[in-house]
């Protein structure tokens, strides 16, 4: 019975976690999608959205969940800026190297990272919210339960927000124009442009897009973890191991990457040991890459074209 | 060539500095800290202190006459840059002795630069028990070492608590391994059982696997050796699963500070942990100090503070105490320190494999109605102890 619930308490919070995870995949394979570019800066706009919520909760005293409507079209602003003013200019530009995109990424990373350092010092951050240690127990509703299961009710919250969003972008993908352009931009750049799309509105609305989502995975992080100006790192790295399981811009792929992710990990860190976690992550990205270079997407397309 | 040039120019122009320095009759002193990256936070906290101590001991005419004037070095937690600071301080600047930085691995690096070059070096904070086990002659140490932060924590188990079984959590660093280390080794010796012994990255998300792991193991005793986010967000977890345990405990680092009690909130309530100091102590000068941080920085500091005010006295007094100001006459000055400070009593003895390690009572701290009080021993006590602790459940 110990075990049962054991295997069920990880699994419930791998599942948590990989919805979370998921959701910082999705903006960084979109954008990987329609720019051909891996956005080594994902995590650090992240730590941006954060610093937000951040503030608005200590000096005006909003939840940190409603922040995701003033941190969202925030970014998305600023990330229309980043890429009218900072990517098309380096795109334009033939170079030697074929991914100075990326560069200007990872330089973006650590202005950011540093600029926070300097205006916000190192000390880490938190967002106490009056409910974040709230949860709630199988026993209480069951109360012959042979087992106990707890739910708590931030991480509950933000896995719930994590979805509905999930689902918007999936409405918003397949449903409107702009969508569709998106998608057609992502499969192929030359044939959108013949079939009469503005490739560079895309491009600019995905950037826009991709940073909304992950404004959104900010604002619904801070209530569970905390903050720091160097936090970006890790989560960068966690969305680009994402896109690689995903399939290179695949957001379905994302979905599915970000949850295989988040249950591994709980996994290795019930059965093997926490401190592996990190060591698997690295396993399964090799593993990706080694054993099924296409990615989740590459099965979703086999299947497609099979029937 | 050019800059080859480069690099000798501004050696020059820094040795130039330095001449111009000692003929103003002022003692600079190079301290490493990590004032950025992830360990800022203490980094802070002793530069603070640091500053507190400087001021006073000039306001009272220095060290020989001397006014001292501190520079801090930005060491951002990484031990190789650490270790370039302190070969610039010995080889370019000539500092006879030095001191400082905060984590155990930078301390380590630091360590075999001085022993190498035969300066001085006392090591302030960094906790790890093999620092001062290498028969390192040039290494003094301040702070107990991590098999001791937790004998006060021990003689309150045994005496209070008599548990038969424990867990161990602890960060997968130096100071995490060592500490939970030392912890199984306390624990073999009172009879206790290791049910878990469990690490986990710093900065980790999601605590619960473990936790259920600990949970389904039932021990009586947690111990967890963590800095303080990751102990703030542990204790959370552990009150969300509602894991109740006889006793709680941290071994101080992340659990001693107030920023626990802040960000765990009321999942803090009644958890204890191993600490060197507190603002309370009957230390002489303890209290004075942590009033005048407060009043500077609105917080009590934290004992890593307590720690590097002291280490600067000890400092000045080897330096007063000290024939000339030469290395070696420096390091014989420091042999034979026997003073009190506000850390408390400081003597550098060699015994149990430690070598220029100084020996002290610690501390057991609860957290009770929010704060944190000092329980253990109980001659140092604020407040009396609250055992048994309630079950989660049965809490508000």
């Amino acid at each position: 019975m110990e075990q049962l619930e054991l295997f069920l308490q990880t699994l419930i919070a791998g599942f948590m976690l990989g919805g979370l995870y998921a959701l910082i995949g999705l903006g960084m394979a979109l954008v990987m999608g329609v720019m051909r570019v891996i956005n080594l800066a994902h995590g650090d706009f992240m730590m941006i959205a954060m610093y937000i919520a951040y503030w608005l909760f200590t000096l005006l005293d909003i939840d940190p969940y409603l922040s995701v409507f003033i941190a969202a079209p925030a970014l998305f602003l600023f990330g229309l800026a980043i890429q009218k003013y900072l990517l098309t200019p380096v795109m334009k530009v033939e170079s030697i190297l074929p991914h100075n995109l990326v560069i200007l990424t990872v330089g973006l990373a650590m202005v950011f990272s540093n600029l926070a350092t300097v205006f916000f010092t190192g000390d880490y951050r938190s967002t106490p919210v009056s409910y974040a240690s709230n949860a709630w127990y199988l026993t209480d509703f069951w109360s012959e339960s042979p087992i106990e299961l707890s739910l708590s009710m931030p991480w509950t919250l933000s896995f719930v927000l994590a979805v509905v969003i999930t689902i918007g972008l999936w409405i918003f993908l397949t449903k409107t124009d702009m969508g569709k352009s998106i998608r057609a931009t992502s499969q192929d750049v030359d044939a959108a442009l013949l079939m009469g799309v503005n490739v560079n509105r895309v491009r600019m609305m995905t950037f826009g897009i991709g940073m909304i989502l992950v404004a959104a995975a900010g604002c619904l992080f801070i209530p569970i973890y905390y903050l720091y100006p160097a936090l970006g790192r890790q989560f960068t790295n966690v969305g680009f191991v994402i896109t690689v399981i995903g399939g290179m811009g695949s957001t379905n792929g994302a979905v599915i990457g970000g949850l295989i992710l988040g249950i591994f990990e709980s996994m290795t860190a019930t059965y093997i040991g926490m401190g592996w976690a990190p060591a698997g992550r690295f396993a399964i990205f090799v593993a990706a890459l080694v054993f099924l270079p296409g990615g989740i997407a590459s099965i979703i397309r086999k299947r497609r074209l099979g029937k | 060539m050019k800059r080859l040039s480069f690099f000798v120019t501004i050696f020059f122009v820094v040795s130039l500095f330095s001449v111009t320095a000692y003929a103003q009759e002022v003692l600079k002193l190079g301290i490493p800290l990590p004032l950025t990256g992830t360990n800022a936070k203490f980094g802070e906290i002793e530069k603070k202190s640091y500053e507190i101590a400087m001021q006073e001991i000039n306001a009272k005419g220095g060290v020989k006459g001397k006014k001292i004037v501190l520079e801090f070095e930005d060491s951002q937690g990484k031990p190789e840059i650490a270790r370039s600071i302190v070969e610039r301080l010995i080889d370019v600047k000539k500092q006879p002795v030095v001191f400082g930085e905060y984590s155990s691995s930078c301390s380590k690096a630091i360590s075999a630069v001085a022993e190498e070059r035969k300066v001085p070096y006392l090591v302030v904070t960094g906790a790890t028990d093999d620092i001062t086990q290498q028969k390192y002659k040039y290494v003094f140490r301040l702070n107990p070492t991590n098999a001791y932060y937790a004998t006060g924590l021990m003689s309150f188990l045994n005496t209070v608590v008599k548990p038969k079984t424990i867990a161990i959590l602890y960060e997968s660093s130096d100071f995490g391994t060592s500490g939970a280390e030392d912890m199984v080794h306390q624990a073999k010796k009172a009879g206790f059982k290791v049910l878990v012994k469990e690490q986990y990255e710093k900065g980790a998300v999601d605590f619960r696997p473990i936790l259920s792991k600990v949970k389904a193991a039932k021990p009586d005793v947690i111990y967890m050796v963590s800095y303080v986010m990751d102990a703030a967000l542990l204790m959370r977890q552990i009150r969300e699963l509602r894991i109740d345990s006889k006793l709680y405990a941290g071994g101080a680092a992340g659990f001693a500070i107030p920023e626990f009690i802040q960000n765990a909130k009321e999942a803090s309530e009644l958890v204890m942990t191993a600490t060197l100091w507190s603002p309370q102590i009957a230390y002489p000068g303890a209290k004075e100090f942590a009033e005048k941080y407060k009043k500077l920085y609105k917080d009590y500091p934290s004992y890593h503070g307590a720690e590097a005010y002291s280490a600067l006295y000890v400092i000045k007094d080897a330096l007063t105490r000290a024939k000339s100001w030469k290395p070696d006459d420096i390091r014989a000055a420091l042999k034979s320190t026997n003073m009190m400070t506000a850390f408390g009593p400081v003597r550098f003895q060699d015994k149990e494999g430690y070598t220029n390690q100084n020996f002290m009572d610690t501390l057991v701290m609860q957290v009770i109605k929010g704060k944190h009080e000092t329980i253990w021993p109980q001659k140092y006590a604020s407040a009396q102890y609250v055992y048994p602790i309630p079950k989660w459940r049965e809490r508000k």
